[in-house]
Parts: C-alpha cells; sequence; structure tokens
C-alpha cells in the first residue's frame, strides 16, 4: 500500500516537474524544489481528505497556476533584458552602430539578392496552372542550331497529331506602324492563335480576347491591348474598345484590353489573331514547310508528365522526317524538344543569380563573424560587469538568455534596414534581371521575402548570440578573479577572435576571386576587336511603314532618298540604311537574319546541310560609317542596283572557310538553291554584331539597292556625343516620309556598353560585396592586432628591455597579422577552387582558376593585413620598458 | 498578494505553510497553487516586500528544501497601507449603511 502510494506520489512528480518546464530556468532554478515540496505535501494531502476528486482538483488549480504564472515570469524577463540591452546600446553607441550597419548590409544584400531568386526561380509562374505549360523547339542538333522554329504546316502537324497536349498555340512578334492615334507609333505586335489567352488562363479586363472566328483568313482585322500599352497611350480610356485604327492598310479594331500580367517571352504592346498579319497569313507562309519564324507553346494535359509529351513529339518528328525527306535531311539532326515553360524562362538567368546568392550569403556570413568578434571584444571590458552579476545571484543562463536577447534585437533592426536597402535597390534589380529572365517585371517583396528577411535576421541573431554567449560563459567564472586565470581566457577568447578573423578573410577572398573573375572577364570582353568603330556613331531603328513600299525598288528608292538627305546634313561625316547593325539590341535578343547559301562549283552533297550565314542588306556607305576595314576588293557602289548584276561582300571567316588559298573576288554564292548567284566583289573584316563575347561566324552583306531591307539607319558624325543629333536627324527622316516611325535612337557606344551590361552588374554587384567584405576583414584584423599589443605590453617591454631591437617587435607584430591574413587566403584559396567552377558559364576567356586574379586578390589581402597592422606595430615598437613595466 | 503578506505577518513561514494559512484564513475560499504562490512570492521578493529569512528551526525539525520568509518593513507598511485603505473604505460602506441586513442581526 505504502509501496504503491509513493509510486505514483514520484509520478506526479515527475509529471509536475515536467510542467514546471515551463517557467524561466532561473525561475525554477530558484523555486523548483520548493515548489515541489509544497505540491508534494498538498498532494498528499488530497489524497488523504479528497481523495480522486480532490486530486483531480489540485492538479487543474496548479496547472492553471503555472499556465498563469508561466507568461508573466517570461515576459518580465524579456521585459528586463530588453531595457537593459536598450540603455547598453545607447551606452555603446559605435558598436551599436557598426554593428547594425554591418548586419542591415548583409541583410539587405541577402534579401534584395533573394527577392529576385524568388520570383525569377523559386515562384509558380502566374498562369493558370503555370507547371502544365511547355515551350516546344525543333532542333536542327547536328548543325547545332537549338531552336530553329516553326512553319505554319509543322504547327498544324503537331497541333493535330500529338495526344498528350490540351493546346498547343503559335506566337511569333512583328513590328507595325499603327495609325490614327498621333503620330506614326511603332508597335511591337504579337501574333497568336485564337485560343492563346485561353491555353494560359488569361481573362481580359475590357471586352474579350479571341475567338476561332478571329482566326480565319479573311475576317476582320482585330487587336487586344495589353495593360501597359494602354495605359501609356491610351491614359487609361475605359472606352478604348471599339476603336478603329490603322495597320498594314487595313482596319484594325480594338476588341480588348488584357490584364496586368508578366509578359513572355517578349514584352509586346499589341496582340493580333494569326489572320490578321500579313506574312503569317500569306499563302508564302501556309503552304511552306520551311518558312519556320513561329514559336510554339503548349498546355500537357492533366496527369501527363514532360517526358510523355516528349515521347510523343518525338514520334511525331520521326513521322515527319519520313514523310517529308527533303525538308528534314538526315544530317541536320532533325528533332523535337519540350521543356516546362518556367525552366525555358529562367534558365539562363539560374547560373547567374545563384552565384550572386551565394555571396550574397557569404557577405552576411562575415557580417555575423564581424559582430560577433564585436561583441567579444565588449564582452571583455563587459566582463567584471557580467561576473558582479554573476556573484550576485544572477543565473549563467539568465546572463546567455540576455545576450541572446541583445543579439536578436540587434539583428531585427539591422533586418529592418537591411529591408529598407532591399526595397530601394528593387528598381535596379530589376532592370538587371530584365536582361537575364523574362520574369523580371514580377519581382517584388511579398510575404516569402519577408519571411526569409526574418529568418535571416533570427539565423544571424542565433549564430553571432551563440559564438559571442558561448564565449563568454568560459568567463563568467573566473572574470573577478581577474589578472591572474584571466589570461588564460584570455587566450581562448583571443583564438576565437583569430578564428573568426581568418573565416572572414577566408570568405571574402572567395568573394573577390570571384569578383576579380568577372572584371577579368568583362575587361576581356571590352578589349575585344569588335572589327568596327563605336565611336561618335549615332544609330536609329526606321520602321517604314511598309505597306507603301511593295517592291525592292521602292525600298531602294527610300534608302537612297534617305541617306542622300542625312549626308547633306550639317556635321555629318556618312551615313548609311541597312537591315540592322551589329551588337543592336533587338539583333542581341532576337537573333540575326541567318540564311543557307550554297558555293557555286561546292554543291552539296544529298541531304547535307547547307552553310548558314549572317545576311545583312546594306547601303554603300555601310562599311565605312563603322570604320569595317575592306580587306580586298570594293564595296557597294549607287550603281550596284537591281539593273545591275546582282553582288555580295563576304567577311573574312566566309573566305577562310572557302576560298583559303584561291581569290575569292568573282566567286559566286547562291541564297535560293542556285535560282540566283550573286557575285563576291569584296571581303571585309568580321564583325562581332551578336555580342562582343561572341565569336563572328559566316557574314554576307547585300545591297539594299538590289534587295530591300531597310531596318536601321547609322550615322558617322563630327560629334563627340552624337545623341545631340538624335532630334535633327529624326525630323529629316520624317521629311523623307512622314509615315515613318523612328525607334531606338543611340548611340554605338551605348550599344557596345548595353550588350556587356549583364556581366558588368554581376562583376559591380561581387565587386561590391567584395570590398564590402575586404573593408570589414581588414578592421577585424585591425582590432584584433591593437588587442594583442594592449594585451602584451608588459611581455612587449620586457623584451625591449632585454635589447630586443623595435623593428624586431614591429616584425613580429606585423608578421602576427599577416599570418593571419595568410592563413584566410590559404582556406579561402581551397574554397575558391572549389566553387569557381560554378561560375565557369558566366566566364569569357578566363578559367575558373586563372592565377592572375589569385595572386592580385591573395596580394590585395596580405597588404590590407600589412595596412591593419601597421597602426598596432608601430604602437608596440614605441613601447617604453620603464612604463610599460611600471603599470604593473 | 495581500494574503501572503497578512499570512507572513505574525512570523516568518515556508511555502506550504503560507499556502496553509491563507486556505484557514479565508475557510479555502483562497487557494493557492504552487505555480501562482511561488510566482507570487517571487514578485514580492524582487519589489523588496518580503525576505528570505537567515533563521531556520533547528537542525533536524527543518525540511532542508523548505526556505523561509518574513515579512520586510517596507512590505509591513505595504500591508498595513492596504489594511487602512479596506478599512476606510469599509467605514464609508458603513457610514451609507451598505450592510443594512447584517447591521441589524
Amino acid at each position: 500500500m505504502n509501496a504503491t502510494k509513493s509510486n505514483g506520489g514520484s509520478r506526479s512528480q515527475k509529471i509536475f516537474r515536467f510542467i514546471l518546464r515551463l517557467l524561466p530556468f532561473d525561475f525554477r532554478t530558484n523555486y523548483e524544489r520548493e515548489m515541489a515540496g509544497v505540491f508534494h505535501q498538498q498532494h498528499r494531502e488530497a489524497e488523504k481528505q479528497g481523495g480522486a476528486i480532490g486530486l483531480v482538483k489540485l492538479w487543474l488549480e496548479t496547472i492553471g497556476g503555472i499556465f498563469r504564472t508561466a507568461p508573466r515570469e517570461h515576459w518580465e524577463i524579456l521585459r528586463q533584458d530588453c531595457g537593459y540591452a536598450f540603455r547598453m546600446m545607447a551606452k555603446n553607441k559605435g558598436f551599436t552602430a557598426i554593428a547594425v550597419l554591418t548586419l542591415a548590409l548583409g541583410i539587405g544584400a541577402n534579401t534584395a539578392i533573394f527577392s529576385v531568386v524568388h520570383s525569377v526561380l523559386l515562384s509558380p509562374l502566374p498562369y493558370r496552372q503555370g507547371q502544365q505549360l511547355i515551350y516546344i523547339r525543333q532542333q536542327a542538333r547536328k548543325a547545332n542550331v537549338d531552336d530553329i522554329g516553326f512553319s505554319v504546316p509543322e504547327i498544324m502537324d503537331y497541333r493535330g497529331q500529338n495526344e498528350t497536349l490540351s493546346s498547343l498555340v503559335e506566337y511569333h512578334v512583328m513590328s507595325f506602324t499603327l495609325f490614327g492615334h498621333g503620330d506614326p507609333d511603332r508597335v511591337k505586335t504579337a501574333v497568336v492563335s485564337w485560343n492563346y489567352f485561353e491555353m494560359f488562363g488569361v481573362k481580359p479586363i475590357l471586352g474579350r480576347t479571341f475567338t476561332p472566328k478571329d482566326d480565319e483568313i479573311g475576317a476582320p482585322a482585330v487587336l487586344v491591348l495589353t495593360n501597359e500599352y494602354w495605359r501609356d497611350k491610351f491614359g487609361a480610356d475605359p472606352k478604348v474598345v471599339g476603336k478603329t485604327f490603322e495597320m498594314n492598310d487595313r482596319v484594325h479594331t480594338v476588341v480588348g484590353v488584357l490584364p496586368p500580367i508578366p509578359q513572355y517571352p517578349l514584352e509586346t504592346d499589341v496582340f493580333m489573331p494569326t489572320s490578321a498579319c500579313p506574312y503569317r497569313s500569306a499563302d508564302s507562309h501556309i503552304k511552306h514547310r520551311e518558312m519556320r519564324m513561329m514559336e510554339v507553346f503548349g498546355r500537357l494535359k492533366p496527369g501527363v508528365t514532360l517526358g510523355q509529351a516528349q515521347a510523343d513529339l518525338s514520334t511525331i518528328a520521326a513521322r515527319l522526317e519520313s514523310q517529308y525527306p527533303k525538308f528534314y535531311p538526315a544530317n541536320i539532326g532533325y528533332g523535337v524538344s519540350a521543356s516546362s515553360l518556367k525552366e525555358n524562362l529562367t534558365h539562363d538567368a539560374q547560373p547567374t543569380l545563384l552565384v550572386l546568392l551565394g555571396a550574397a550569403t557569404f557577405v552576411l556570413l562575415i557580417a555575423c563573424a564581424n559582430v560577433a568578434n564585436l561583441t567579444l571584444s565588449r564582452m571583455a571590458r563587459r566582463e567584471r560587469e557580467l561576473a558582479v552579476r554573476t556573484a550576485l545571484g544572477a543565473g549563467r543562463s539568465r546572463l546567455l538568455r540576455q545576450l541572446l536577447t541583445e543579439s536578436l534585437i540587434l539583428a531585427f533592426i539591422g533586418g529592418v534596414i537591411g529591408l529598407l536597402l532591399a526595397y530601394d535597390s528593387l528598381e535596379l534589380l530589376t532592370k538587371f534581371a530584365a536582361r537575364l529572365s523574362p520574369r523580371a517585371s514580377e519581382i517584388r517583396i511579398d510575404a516569402g521575402v519577408l519571411l526569409f528577411t526574418v529568418l535571416a535576421a533570427l539565423g544571424t541573431a542565433i549564430v553571432f548570440g551563440t559564438v559571442s554567449a558561448l564565449f563568454s560563459h568560459a568567463n563568467l567564472t573566473s572574470g573577478l578573479k581577474e589578472g591572474t586565470a584571466g589570461s588564460g581566457v584570455n587566450r581562448s577568447r583571443n583564438r576565437m577572435r583569430s578564428v573568426l578573423i581568418v573565416s572572414q578573410v577566408a570568405f571574402s577572398f572567395m568573394l573577390l576571386i570571384g569578383a576579380g573573375l568577372m572584371l577579368r572577364s568583362l575587361f576581356k570582353m571590352l578589349n575585344v576587336n569588335p572589327g568596327f568603330q563605336t565611336q561618335h556613331v549615332l544609330a536609329m531603328r526606321v520602321n517604314v511603314n511598309w505597306s507603301k513600299y511593295g517592291s525592292p525598288d521602292q525600298y531602294a528608292l527610300f534608302a537612297k532618298k534617305l541617306v542622300e538627305k542625312i549626308q547633306a546634313q550639317p556635321a555629318v561625316l556618312s551615313a548609311a540604311v541597312s537591315s540592322s547593325y551589329p551588337l543592336e539590341p533587338e539583333i542581341l535578343a532576337g537573333g540575326p537574319n541567318s540564311n543557307g547559301f550554297q558555293v557555286k562549283g561546292e554543291p552539296l552533297a544529298p541531304g547535307q546541310a547547307p552553310p548558314i550565314a549572317d545576311t545583312v542588306f546594306i547601303t554603300p556607305d555601310f562599311f565605312s560609317t563603322l570604320g569595317v576595314p575592306l580587306l580586298s576588293g570594293r564595296v557597294f557602289a549607287n550603281t550596284d542596283d537591281a539593273k545591275a548584276p546582282p553582288v555580295v561582300i563576304v567577311n573574312e571567316a566566309m573566305q577562310h572557310r572557302f576560298w583559303p588559298s584561291s581569290n575569292p573576288i568573282g566567286q559566286q554564292i547562291s541564297f535560293d538553291d542556285g535560282e540566283h548567284w550573286r557575285q563576291v566583289v569584296g571581303v571585309v573584316g568580321d564583325v562581332h554584331d551578336l555580342g562582343l563575347d561572341h565569336v563572328p561566324d559566316l557574314q554576307a552583306y547585300e545591297p539594299v539597292l538590289q534587295n530591300g531591307g531597310v531596318g536601321t539607319l547609322v550615322v558617322r558624325t563630327a560629334i563627340a556625343d552624337p545623341l545631340v543629333m538624335a532630334h535633327q536627324l529624326t525630323r529629316a527622316i520624317l521629311d523623307v516620309d512622314p509615315t515613318t516611325a523612328v525607334s531606338g535612337i543611340l548611340s554605338l557606344d551605348a550599344a557596345r556598353s548595353d550588350s556587356v551590361s549583364t556581366p558588368r552588374t554581376t562583376a559591380s554587384l561581387l565587386g561590391v560585396f567584395g570590398a564590402l567584405a575586404l573593408l570589414i576583414a581588414t578592421a577585424g584584423i585591425g582590432g584584433i592586432m591593437a588587442l594583442t599589443v594592449s594585451q602584451r605590453v608588459h611581455e612587449i617591454g620586457i623584451r625591449i628591455a632585454l635589447g630586443a631591437q623595435p623593428s624586431r617587435v614591429l616584425y613580429m607584430i606585423l608578421g602576427h597579422g599577416v599570418g593571419l591574413a595568410l592563413l584566410g587566403v590559404a582556406i579561402g584559396l581551397v574554397g575558391a577552387l572549389g566553387l569557381t567552377g560554378l561560375a565557369k558559364s558566366l566566364l569569357f576567356e578566363v578559367t575558373p582558376t586563372d592565377p592572375v586574379t589569385y595572386f592580385a586578390v591573395a596580394l590585395v589581402f596580405v597588404s590590407a593585413a600589412l595596412l591593419a597592422g601597421y597602426l598596432p606595430a608601430r604602437r608596440a615598437a614605441a613601447i617604453d620598458p620603464i612604463e610599460a613595466l611600471r603599470c604593473e | 498578494m495581500f494574503h501572503i503578506l497578512l499570512a507572513l505577518a505574525d512570523g516568518e513561514r515556508h511555502g506550504y505553510a503560507i499556502l496553509k494559512e491563507v486556505a484557514m484564513r479565508t475557510d479555502d475560499k483562497v487557494r493557492l497553487s504552487a505555480g501562482t504562490l511561488y510566482g507570487n512570492l517571487a514578485r514580492l521578493e524582487a519589489s523588496g516586500m518580503i525576505s528570505e529569512s537567515g533563521n531556520r528551526p533547528a537542525f533536524g525539525l527543518d525540511d532542508e528544501r523548505r526556505r523561509y520568509y518574513r515579512l520586510t518593513e517596507f512590505g509591513r507598511s505595504v500591508a498595513v497601507a492596504e489594511a487602512q485603505r479596506m478599512e476606510a473604505a469599509l467605514s464609508q460602506a458603513r457610514a451609507k449603511h451598505l450592510f443594512r441586513k447584517t447591521e441589524t442581526a
């Protein structure tokens, strides 16, 4: 009987003590035993007097009491700790400012980069069932062409024969000129299947989208406006539906307005159904299998995987290949590939963004190490205070809890400022990300990003709070026995500080290596000879009202008149009309005009894919305007017109490929299966038209005067900043034809600079991160050296008294700092060698192990350590031994 | 709180004794549990109204885990002030004949 009773008693004691855990640790240490005693007696009494009912009543009262007491006690402690922390922070303004600023930069950098990663890489596409959307490409794998586009017959085949897609839509972008609303307006027009919006799950906010009827050939032309265009050009006019405009010589009626949705893959102004596009609806496109210019999107049927769809589409590809061997020769490696739309829209951005996120994480880690370091050195000064409080009865955990509260407060203030910094940088980042992914317009700071910031702040507080708390832990007991045991503690804390410094150096080193590699890669790009001269040249897009110009002759006439008019302007040295110019943003985004050709005397083997040249149409002064060197033969003349024999100019790469040892002048090539032959009249230098890091391939130039192809105007001026002539030149163009829309006016210098803006931004972001890290690490080295010197005053004094040369002391202290830096560099080196491989795809003509970069960055660190250690070292060398020893 | 101060008015007591005294005096109407008792004790101690007593009963009579609490001068004056406040309130209530029935009885 007694045994069972005491058993029951001990079990309830256990339960009671378990519930007591809700109370703060200090409260428990203070009262737990007594409370257990009280409860024990109450329990015995209740058992004796009230039996089961009494016990139940006791338990209810006891549990209720603890649940009421616990929050009060915790709150009380939190209040005290916060109050104490704020007083400490106010007292140490310098420490607080540096800690908060460091944390704000670390957390801000992470929040900013994460907001981009979150919106671009992580969040689902903002369309209904976005994961079902796929992007389909036809490929010529053996010719290394990733995307050859689709022709109308091919779209029909894939749409009709597939069994895995619920819909398949086409898309292409054209620029048309819109009349009837102020100046002629050049509008980027997406030409799409009628069910395009239905497939993406987009509903109009005004009017309707397209119907199957709109898609029939000959249907009245209709337009759907994008939200942005509707706001910009029509001031969000609610009555815009029903308005008519003239485009391509036809009346177009606005039938609807889209909601503000991110537009993939390109931003456009208006949408039209395929029937309204004069090219797409022409017989030449509808009937010809090789007229490929469309992109294709699809939606998987519910439950169908990407793999199943891929297999299904590949079956169709194989069928087409055997059905039409003429269009799909065996050796081009014809195939079809389906990828998730999300993957397709983001895979360009992925390496850059992940590298930046990694860099930002490094910055935060360095910030943590720095604040932990600051806290430790402050701890040295607070040691007595903490020890006194321990002696006065404050539990150790109570003090640790208070230190963590301080860390949390610092981290959260840092977090809030960091969030503001991130918010501030959002616009810049969006611009940057827009070059990497069309999803950039979705970038915003939302709940997910806020959660990330809170977690980052929390993690930061825990990391640096724990490091500092752990090392104050060792000190609390010995803090009062100052001077004796204190030096041992100092040593362990100094060791911890050294570890923190070394890790800061290591992480900063990796960051700076990253930045250095990107920078070197950027310089290599900028130093590439582009094959043309960008200075003083102004370029613009000239969008002729094509419906006015039926034949190439009319284009030729316009081009001739335009060039004459422009060349007559003051300060114009030369001018040319062309279909595009090198590094033109539209070409960089949309790709060049590539055409297959054959060389006379070198017939293609049956089924052999023809070589492909980027073809540009130009007027005679194109090369002199751009400063492209003529290597042999002649440039075009105004006499090379439609009445003269067809001519072509080729680039150096073409000469090397086809006529390495013979004279290319007089040779003949054909772009239309041998129907017409063009005679080579000149060879010019290779031009980097697709990007400074893009090795020029085969290039061919044909006269505008024979073929038409008016797209852009390039003007060499006598003015340093040619942009000042923009207005004057636009007027001159409108004088020649007032229905022309002029757009995209920029200097070639700007075009060249824009073409490397992505690597430049990546390099500068990494550079800023790296510089920040270097600064923090250097300050850390300086700090620890100063501390070491002040702790070793006695020892150094004795050494000097015993005859040590001041210079030796100087070197000793400097050596210590440099030693720390070298250790950090060595660790960082290993890390960098392991990590930079990941950034390989971002580099141009620089290997991830580029010795120059590594050497330079290591040198920077050692010099920084020398610099940081110099002042403390000089102080050490100047120690007066008598003074030092008297201090004893 | 007042009940705890009152329980200590006539001498030092340990926790369980305080709890019993309060229950007895109030006819079990005020029942303290271990949690509320020590929560209040902690508060009273922190504000200096009670303190831990150094005096303990002779060795052997004492349960080792018991601590004894006593009223400080400050605690006593707080208790007195509270009692006076209540007394004043009570006499005002009497003056207004709030307790007519009980008065006659």
